[in-house]
């Protein structure tokens, strides 16, 4: 092979796009070649180059918001087609957190604690120390959010093709928190759905999982981050944050409390 | 199924996919929220044709469409392509700050600025490749050239690329 049919086939060869015949034959020229083997290691060190160093962008939440508003001319998930097929209204949201009503949200907690959970301690410590570790890292890194999105009907539906399970999905943001989306962790080697809120300036993760689950202690704390927990209708939720323990227990038992047995 | 819930389950997950491949072909990020929504009304409008394990190619060639037809009519000259005057003219674009020079994100900037300065049609292959980790088949379908044209281009992608940051590195005094 001479130097200007090589030329040719460095960038595939690179790449690793070249079938076995011409790679031989071109693997046994570069041998031979200097040039042509210098020029084999400037091209490896762009790509590297350019697969590290270029910015990947990702969708705005304005954008983001288009897209919804552009869905939402369309009709609902899963309703039947027809002029009468609009969705029945929610159900009246619990007022939770209003006046009095923090203290109905701890009672509430306490009982949902109450459901038939066998209570392993160590392999509990592990679950949290787990999510607490998986919390840190989405949040100093890039992969907090996979699915970025304030619409329960756009969260859900990414979880569940990634899952074998279909994780109850709510926004909050009346009540102070916004979904902000969703992503992907792994909890004891299997595969949980993570939400992701904002409240106030904090962000939580949940992750919600089937049960039966080794339930944690219904509140901790570790390495400065709360963490609570609540079940209900077949479902593990397990938030973890740095917003104030009262606030997240109340939070997790809300979430559970607002999904409906499956 | 509804469109709304195909959309949903096929199109969401491969929106930054598309978006980005969007912000790299319009260099801004207010136009390619433009060939976005565009993009999105297309997906919508012909979901039913999105075969299994395809939506992110497929995706991805609306986008691309989407982005043309847009630059039709707002950006006609970039569609003319001259392949003789590109390095040159990417040269002289790129702006050069010695003062900052030392800083490795500005390398990375400069890298960007360079890619940002391909003319279009090396610039699109380049991208799916490098960002959008497509293999050279898949290119070839979502761009509609044969495999062969992929790789030339890729090969005057890098060349250009390397010429040019040499020659950048050249004028900066730091060979």
């Amino acid at each position: 092979m001479n130097c200007s049919t090589a030329i040719e086939r460095l960038s595939p060869y690179v790449d690793g796009e070249l079938h076995a015949l011409p790679r031989i034959l071109l693997a046994r020229h570069l041998r031979g070649c200097a040039s042509c083997a210098a020029r084999v290691e400037e091209l490896r060190r762009l790509r590297s180059r350019l697969r590290s160093e270029l910015p990947h962008h990702r969708v705005s939440p304005q954008l983001q918001a288009r897209v919804q508003t552009l869905l939402a001319t369309l009709p609902m998930a899963g309703a039947p087609k027809g002029p009468a097929s609009r969705r029945p209204e929610p159900a009246p949201r619990w007022r939770w957190l209003a006046g009095s009503a923090l203290a109905g949200s701890a009672a509430t907690l306490a009982a949902l604690l109450a459901v038939n959970l066998v209570v392993n301690r160590i392999a509990a410590q592990d679950i949290v120390a787990e999510a607490v570790a998986n919390h840190v890292q989405a949040t100093l890194g890039q992969h907090l959010i996979e699915i970025a999105s304030s619409d329960q009907h756009t969260v859900k539906p990414w979880l569940s093709a990634r899952l074998d399970y279909s994780p109850p999905v709510q926004d909050l943001a009346a009540e102070g928190f916004a979904l902000l989306g969703g992503r992907l962790s792994t909890l004891h080697a299997q595969r949980a759905a993570t939400l992701v809120y904002r409240y106030r300036f904090h962000v939580i993760d949940v992750f919600v999982r089937p049960l039966p689950v080794v339930a944690p202690e219904e509140k901790r704390s570790l390495r400065g981050f709360n963490v609570a927990h609540a079940s209900a209708g077949g479902m593990d939720f397990l938030a973890v944050s740095d917003v104030n323990a009262d606030v997240l227990g109340a939070f997790v038992a809300r979430l559970a409390a607002g999904s409906p047995g499956r | 199924m509804p469109a709304r819930a195909r959309f949903e389950e096929e199109v969401l997950p491969h929106l930054d996919a598309g978006y980005n491949l969007a912000r790299w072909l319009a260099r801004n990020a207010h136009d390619a929220d433009d060939v976005m929504q565009e993009a999105c009304v297309r997906a919508l409008r012909y979901i039913d044709s999105v075969r299994p394990g395809k939506a992110r190619s497929w995706f991805l060639t609306i986008v691309r469409h989407a982005f043309y037809d847009w630059c039709k009519v707002n950006r006609p000259a970039e569609l003319v392509y001259d392949s003789q005057d590109s390095v040159a003219a990417m040269a002289d674009s790129v702006v050069i700050d010695p003062e900052s020079a030392a800083l490795r994100g500005v390398e990375a900037r400069r890298l960007a600025e360079v890619v940002d300065a391909l003319p279009l049609p090396l610039r699109e292959t380049l991208l799916l490749l490098q960002l959008e980790a497509l293999s050279y088949n898949e290119i070839a379908h979502v761009l509609g050239v044969p495999i062969g044209t992929v790789m030339s281009r890729l090969s005057r992608a890098r060349a250009a690329l390397l010429e040019v940051t040499q020659e950048v590195q050249i004028r900066r005094g730091r060979v």
